[in-house]
C-alpha cells in the first residue's frame, strides 16, 4: 500500500497543479470581479450570474445544443453503418481499420479544420483550378451552420466509430448463427441481436461526440468564420478580452452540466460498461 | 420401416483449396440418433454446419424430404442447432432466450409463455425464466440451449459437441438425458463429438470420419467389434493390430502362431491386419499357450488390470481380471470369435 502511494505521488502533484488549482481559481473567479488576473481589487459578487441571460449567451447555448445534437446524430448515422461493415467484413484487418480511424487524429485538429474551411470558402485552390478550365463553381458555405456541423462531423466521427466498432467486434458471431438458426432473418437478427448488444458502444460514442461538440470552440470558430456563436466561442472571447470572471462562470457551469450528465448515465448503466 | 429424412449426396466443401469434407454420402432416417465421430479437423463440424445451412457445399446436394435445400438459408430450415459454446443471447434472460425462436414465428401469449414453460420443464429448469444467462452454470446454460432449440419443434436437432465443456459426471448424466429427450421428442438428432464413448453410448448409428472422408457407418456395436480399417480400429477404443497372413481354411498366422478365425471374405495368402482388443486376450499358463509374453508393466484400472506386455518384440496391451507380476512370463490365448481381420488399405498394400 505504501509503495502504491509513493508511485501515485507524482500524479497527485500533477493533478493538483494542472487541474485542481486552475479549477479552484476558476470557481473563485466566477464569484468576483477582477481586473484580469489581478486579485488586489477583487470584489465578491454574484453580478456575473445576471449576465447569463444576455442574448449572446442564450443564442450560444441554443446553437451549441442544436449543432452538437445534429452533429452527434449525423455521426451516429454515418458511424454505425461504417462500424458495422468494418466488424462484419470477412477480411478482418483490425490494425488497418484502427489506423484508418486513428490516423486523422494524428494530424492537428486546427490544421484539418482550417483545410476544410478553406475548401468551403468562395475562393480557394480548387475553385482557382476549376475556373482555369472554365468552371465557376465553389461550395462557399463557410460561416454557416452547415459548415460548422460538417466540421464537427469530420473531427469527431472517429470517436463515434471506434466504441461502436469495439462492441460490435466483441459480439460472438455464433450469436448471429443462433439467431438465424432460430428463424430470424437478417433484418430481425439486426434488430434483436446486433442493436441491443451494441447499445453500450452507441452510448459511449454519443457521449464522446456530443460533449466536445457542445463545449468546443475551435471548430465553430474556424468553420463559423466568426459568424456563429456557440458556448465555446463565448468562453474564448471572454478570456481573450480579459473578462476572466464571466468566462470562468460559463466554463464552470458547462463542467457542472457535464459531470451531472455523466453521473446520471453511470447510475442508469449499472454495469458501468458505457464509459469504457 | 424407417423413413429417409435427410440425405447428403457427393457433398464436397473446400476451404482455400483444401477439402474439409470430401465427397460425403450419407442418409439419415426419421427419429434416428446419429453421431458424427472423428478427431478435430475431420470435417464433422463442417458437415453439421452444411446441414444447418451455415455453409454451402461446393458441390453435391443436401436433400431434405426429397427437396434440395443447398441454398435455403438457416432461418428457413426446419433444423435447429445446439451450439458448441451454447451461443445464448447475453442480453436476454432465460425466458427471452427460449422464446426467441417462437417469436420469430410470430407466436403470441398465452401460447408463447405456455410453450416456454413446457420447454423449461422438460430440461428441469422450472422457475428459471427470469434468471440472467450468465448467472447460470455450464450445465444449466446447456439445458437452456437445448430448450431454446427444441421448443420450435424442428425436424432435426444438430448438436455440436454440446457436452465438451461439462465435467465428467455431468457429461455422463447428460448423455442419458439427451437420449431420453430424443426418444420423447421424436426428433432426429445429429450429434457431433470426438469422444468415442459418448458416441457409442447414445447413438443408433455412428459415422466415423477422418480427413473429410467417411471411414465407416454402422451401429455402435459393429463399429466397435468390426472396425473396417486401422483408423476406425485405433480411434474407437484401445486395440492391438498385428500383420497377419491368411492360410486358408479359416486359419490366420500372426506373431509366429496360427489361429482359427470365423469371419468370411478373405483369400488364401492374403495379407491382413489382425485386430485383437485388449480384453479379448485370455491369460493362460504359458506352457499350453500359443503365445507367450513378458509383462512390462501392470496398472490397476478398477475393474481390471491393464498390462503392457512384450509379445515377441511387439508391445501389446492386455486386460485381465487377475494380477500378474512385472517380469512374469504369461501365456496368451485368443478365441476364434474374438479375432477380427481387416483388409489392407490401398496405401498399405502398395508399400508391401
Amino acid at each position: 500500500m505504501n509503495k502504491l502511494k509513493r508511485f501515485s505521488l507524482p500524479y497527485l502533484i500533477l493533478l493538483l497543479v494542472f487541474i485542481a488549482i486552475p479549477m479552484i481559481t476558476m470557481i473563485a473567479l466566477s464569484f468576483m470581479t477582477t481586473e484580469g488576473m489581478h486579485f488586489s481589487n477583487a470584489v465578491f459578487t454574484f453580478a456575473n450570474f445576471s449576465r447569463l441571460t444576455e442574448i449572446s449567451v442564450i443564442v450560444g447555448l441554443w446553437n451549441s445544443l442544436k449543432y452538437a445534437t445534429i452533429a452527434t446524430l449525423a455521426c451516429l448515422a454515418i458511424g454505425y453503418p461504417l462500424a458495422y461493415i468494418f466488424s462484419r467484413s470477412k477480411n478482418k484487418n483490425g490494425f488497418l481499420i484502427t489506423l484508418l480511424l486513428v490516423l486523422p487524429m494524428w494530424s492537428n485538429i486546427l490544421l484539418r479544420t482550417n483545410a476544410l474551411g478553406y475548401f468551403f470558402s468562395a475562393n480557394n485552390m480548387i475553385t482557382g483550378l476549376l475556373s482555369q478550365i472554365g468552371i465557376n463553381w465553389s461550395i462557399d458555405i463557410k460561416g454557416t451552420g452547415l459548415s460548422v456541423v460538417i466540421g464537427l462531423i469530420m473531427v469527431y466521427l472517429p470517436f463515434m466509430i471506434l466504441p461502436i466498432y469495439t462492441v460490435l467486434d466483441k459480439i460472438d458471431t455464433s450469436l448471429y448463427d443462433a439467431s438465424s438458426d432460430l428463424g430470424g432473418d437478417p433484418i430481425r437478427t439486426f434488430k434483436k441481436v446486433t442493436i441491443p448488444l451494441s447499445l453500450k458502444g452507441v452510448t459511449t460514442g454519443i457521449i464522446l461526440v456530443f460533449l466536445p461538440c457542445f463545449s468546443g470552440f475551435a471548430v465553430p470558430r474556424i468553420m463559423g468564420n466568426e459568424k456563429i456563436v456557440m458556448l465555446g466561442t463565448i468562453i474564448e472571447d471572454n478570456f481573450i478580452y480579459m473578462d476572466y470572471n464571466f468566462g470562468s462562470l460559463i466554463s464552470m457551469l458547462l463542467i457542472f452540466a457535464i459531470v451531472i450528465a455523466l453521473f446520471v448515465i453511470s447510475k442508469v448503466d449499472k454495469e458501468g460498461e458505457t464509459l469504457l | 420401416m424407417a423413413k429417409k429424412l435427410i440425405e447428403l449426396v457427393h457433398v464436397v466443401k473446400k476451404y482455400d483449396g483444401e477439402a474439409a469434407v470430401n465427397n460425403i454420402n450419407l442418409y439419415i432416417n426419421e427419429n434416428e440418433f446419429i453421431t458424427l465421430l472423428g478427431p478435430s479437423g475431420c470435417g464433422k463440424t463442417t458437415t453439421l454446419r452444411m446441414i444447418g445451412g451455415f455453409e454451402t457445399p461446393d458441390s453435391g446436394d443436401i436433400i431434405l424430404d426429397g427437396v434440395k435445400i443447398n441454398d435455403v438459408p438457416p432461418f428457413r430450415r426446419p433444423i435447429n442447432t445446439v451450439f458448441q459454446r451454447y451461443a445464448l443471447f447475453p442480453h436476454l434472460d432465460v425466458f427471452g432466450n427460449v422464446a426467441y425462436g417462437l417469436k420469430n414465428y410470430h407466436m403470441k401469449d398465452p401460447e408463447l409463455t405456455q410453450k416456454v414453460t413446457e420447454a423449461l420443464h422438460m430440461v428441469n429448469l422450472d422457475g428459471f425464466e427470469k434468471r440472467k444467462v450468465d448467472s447460470l452454470s455450464g450445465g444449466q446454460q446447456q439445458r437452456v440451449a437445448i430448450a431454446r432449440a427444441t421448443v420450435i419443434r424442428p425436424r432435426i436437432l444438430l448438436l455440436d459437441e454440446p457436452l465438451a465443456a461439462l465435467d465428467l459426471k455431468l457429461r455422463q448424466s447428460m448423455q442419458y438425458e439427451l437420449k431420453e429427450m430424443q426418444k420423447k421428442l421424436g426428433i432426429t438428432f445429429i450429434y457431433v463429438t470426438h469422444d468415442q464413448e459418448e458416441a457409442l453410448t447414445m447413438s443408433d448409428t455412428v459415422v466415423v470420419m477422418n480427413k473429410g472422408v467417411i471411414q465407416q457407418i454402422g451401429h455402435p456395436r459393429d463399429i466397435y467389434n468390426e472396425p473396417k480399417n486401422r483408423f476406425v480400429c485405433n480411434f474407437i477404443g484401445q486395440s492391438n493390430i498385428f500383420d497377419g497372413v491368411v492360410l486358408g481354411d479359416h486359419k490366420v498366422k500372426f506373431c509366429g502362431a496360427t489361429f482359427e478365425y470365423q469371419e468370411e471374405g478373405f483369400e488364401k495368402d492374403e495379407a491382413v491386419d489382425v485386430v485383437i482388443r485388449p480384453e479379448d486376450f485370455d491369460v493362460v499358463p504359458s506352457k499350453t499357450a500359443p503365445l507367450t509374453a513378458k509383462v512390462l508393466s501392470v496398472v490397476f484400472k478398477g475393474v481390471h488390470f491393464e498390462m503392457v506386455v512384450d509379445l515377441g518384440g511387439k508391445i501389446v496391451t492386455v486386460h485381465d481380471y487377475e494380477e500378474s507380476k512385472v517380469g512374469d512370463t504369461i501365456g496368451l490365448h485368443i478365441d476364434p470369435y474374438e479375432i477380427h481381420l481387416m483388409k489392407l488399405s490401398h496405401e498399405q498394400a502398395q508399400t508391401l
